[in-house]
């Protein structure tokens, strides 16, 4: 079998929660003896393979974030190994990483170095980024200036323009009107049939059975479930009933 | 270990054009913008030097000796320029370093960043406007003062990078504990103004001729800087002269090195969860 494109094994992840800033202070220093803790994930563990589309599916809290987080590489597991082999792009903070201050041309170099690329590169795909966000002339100026749909569709048309090998979607996903929604949408589907893998997290079952194959139930941070959608929307279902 | 140094690699590219966005924010928006990086520094110093050479007038020209040997006499103003353009960029290296991770949280919250480089372009920043302040005090010191130029100035670009890189391998230690909890950041920011007292930056850190008080002052590496600028432009003396300065500083900066690498390591994987 071939390597997992992700791979989490075992992966476990407390967020620790300080009563006050004292305590939080003096965890500068010495280690706290009974620290109140959440566990955001339970020894969890799953391997996606390339071109695999993996819905994640849970209620609020049970650790979908976390999981995403943990392979954009933002947040990093306490116990446990992650292995993520391919460029990631993720529909989900778009603008994060903007510096408002320069011009959107700018900016799709410094996110395009935040993710690895090079100037040869970036200045392939810089033509497709600026026509497809539909920006025009507002490219050279400050991204302070623009509205924050214009913000929203320059951070999904570098975020899809990258040719990724893992996409992260999260359904909620707001990218503004109407019109440009609908380009997005197709824009996710055509990389979808392009043989990427995709992540994406909903609630929707309807939307997950359109796009993938698999799905993964979460609930307060335990794997409850992976595999064939209608069984797992069948068993989140039943989760939810016996709350 | 090493950490810090592979989130470098290859990043020097978005360290400069992020540096850049660091000053564009800084200034930008004003009417004069970059000159307030020359009005509040000249402004500062008048304030000194009216209060020091004006206001207590027995202070007026130093006379400065290191270890029993008469170097020269200055006047207080010539003398406190060089001290106060290395002052800046430590006093803000010291409390803006430290905000420094906090200020661009978006960088460790949202994306997969390098973090160690967010000390670095914003130090970077604050190096541009600093040659722009010592490329000012040059002119002053060389063709006003009558102190004149030699080939002393030259170690001005050995003093300048250390100093440069000893305040950002600083930051790796205050800039995540600042960014783990506040109190710290709030406590080195009040911190560093009394620091300035214990600085040798308006008056000679050689003044102390008792025993204790004379090796205390080199412990403070803020000094070593001082006294390194005022050794190139001023004392006309090589950065190897004073044997047991030079050995000081090399010795808390390899344990300020090694703090800062224990530090960073240890609280980089929990900033995105405190942030």
């Amino acid at each position: 079998m071939a390597q997992p494109i992700i791979s989490f094994k075992n992966v476990s992840k407390e967020y620790i929660l300080y009563k006050n800033e004292q305590e939080r202070f003096k965890a500068l220093f010495i280690k706290p003896k009974k620290p109140k803790i959440n566990k955001a994930l339970k020894n969890v563990s799953f391997e996606i393979h390339k071109g695999e589309s993996v819905g994640i599916i849970g209620d609020n809290g049970a650790g979908k974030s976390t999981i995403l987080k943990m392979i954009t590489g933002v947040a990093f597991p306490d116990e446990g190994e992650i292995e993520v082999n391919g460029k990631v792009a993720a529909l989900l903070e778009l603008t994060a990483g903007f510096s408002t201050e320069m011009t959107g041309r700018e900016n799709i170099y410094l996110k395009g170095y935040i993710l690895g690329l090079n100037d040869e590169y970036i200045r392939t795909i810089e033509e497709r980024i600026i026509d497809f966000a539909q920006l025009g002339d507002y490219i050279d100026q400050p991204v302070r200036t623009y509205s924050s749909g214009m913000r929203l569709r320059l951070g999904f048309a570098i975020n899809v323009n990258i040719e990724p090998d893992i996409l992260v979607v999260d359904e909620a996903l707001a990218v503004g009107d109407a019109s440009f929604k609908k380009k997005c949408k197709d824009k996710i589907n055509e990389i979808i049939k392009s043989g990427v893998t995709v992540l994406y997290v909903s609630h929707n079952e309807n939307s997950v059975a359109e796009v993938c194959n698999r799905a993964i139930y979460l609930k307060k941070g335990q794997l409850m479930f992976d595999g064939d959608i209608p069984t797992a929307f069948e068993k989140y279902k039943e989760g939810k009933a016996k709350k | 270990m090493f950490q810090i140094f592979k989130e470098h690699k290859g990043f020097s590219k978005q360290i400069f054009l992020l540096a850049k966005n660091e000053l564009i924010k800084t200034y930008k928006g004003a009417v004069i913008g970059p000159f307030w990086a020359v009005i509040k520094p000249a402004f500062t110093l008048f304030v000194y030097w009216f209060a020091f050479s004006v206001g207590i007038k027995e202070l007026g020209d130093v006379d400065v000796a290191i270890n029993g040997e008469f170097i020269n006499t200055f006047d207080r103003f010539t003398f406190m320029i060089v001290g106060f353009i290395p002052w800046f960029f430590i006093s803000d290296s010291i409390t803006q370093g430290a905000k420094a991770i906090r200020l661009n949280r978006q960088f460790v919250t949202k994306v997969n960043f390098p973090v160690s480089t967010i000390m670095t372009f914003t130090a970077t920043a604050r190096l541009y406007v600093h040659l722009l302040l010592a490329a000012l005090m040059f002119l002053y010191v060389s063709l006003v003062s009558g102190v004149g130029v030699s080939i002393y100035n030259l170690q001005f670009f050995l003093y300048c990078p250390l100093m440069f890189i000893f305040f950002v391998v600083l930051t790796w230690s205050t800039a995540p504990m600042s960014a783990f909890s506040r109190d710290f950041e709030n406590m080195i920011v009040s911190i560093m103004s009394g620091i300035f007292w214990v600085s040798g930056i308006i008056y000679s850190s050689y003044e102390f001729t008792s025993g204790f008080l004379k090796y205390l002052m080199l412990l403070n590496p803020i000094n070593f800087f001082a006294n390194g600028y005022r050794n190139a432009f001023l004392y006309q003396r090589w950065f190897f002269e004073y044997p047991l300065e030079l050995i000081i500083f090399l010795v808390e900066f390899a344990a300020i090195f090694v703090l800062g690498i224990y530090n960073y390591n240890r609280l980089r994987k929990s900033l995105p969860d405190v942030l």
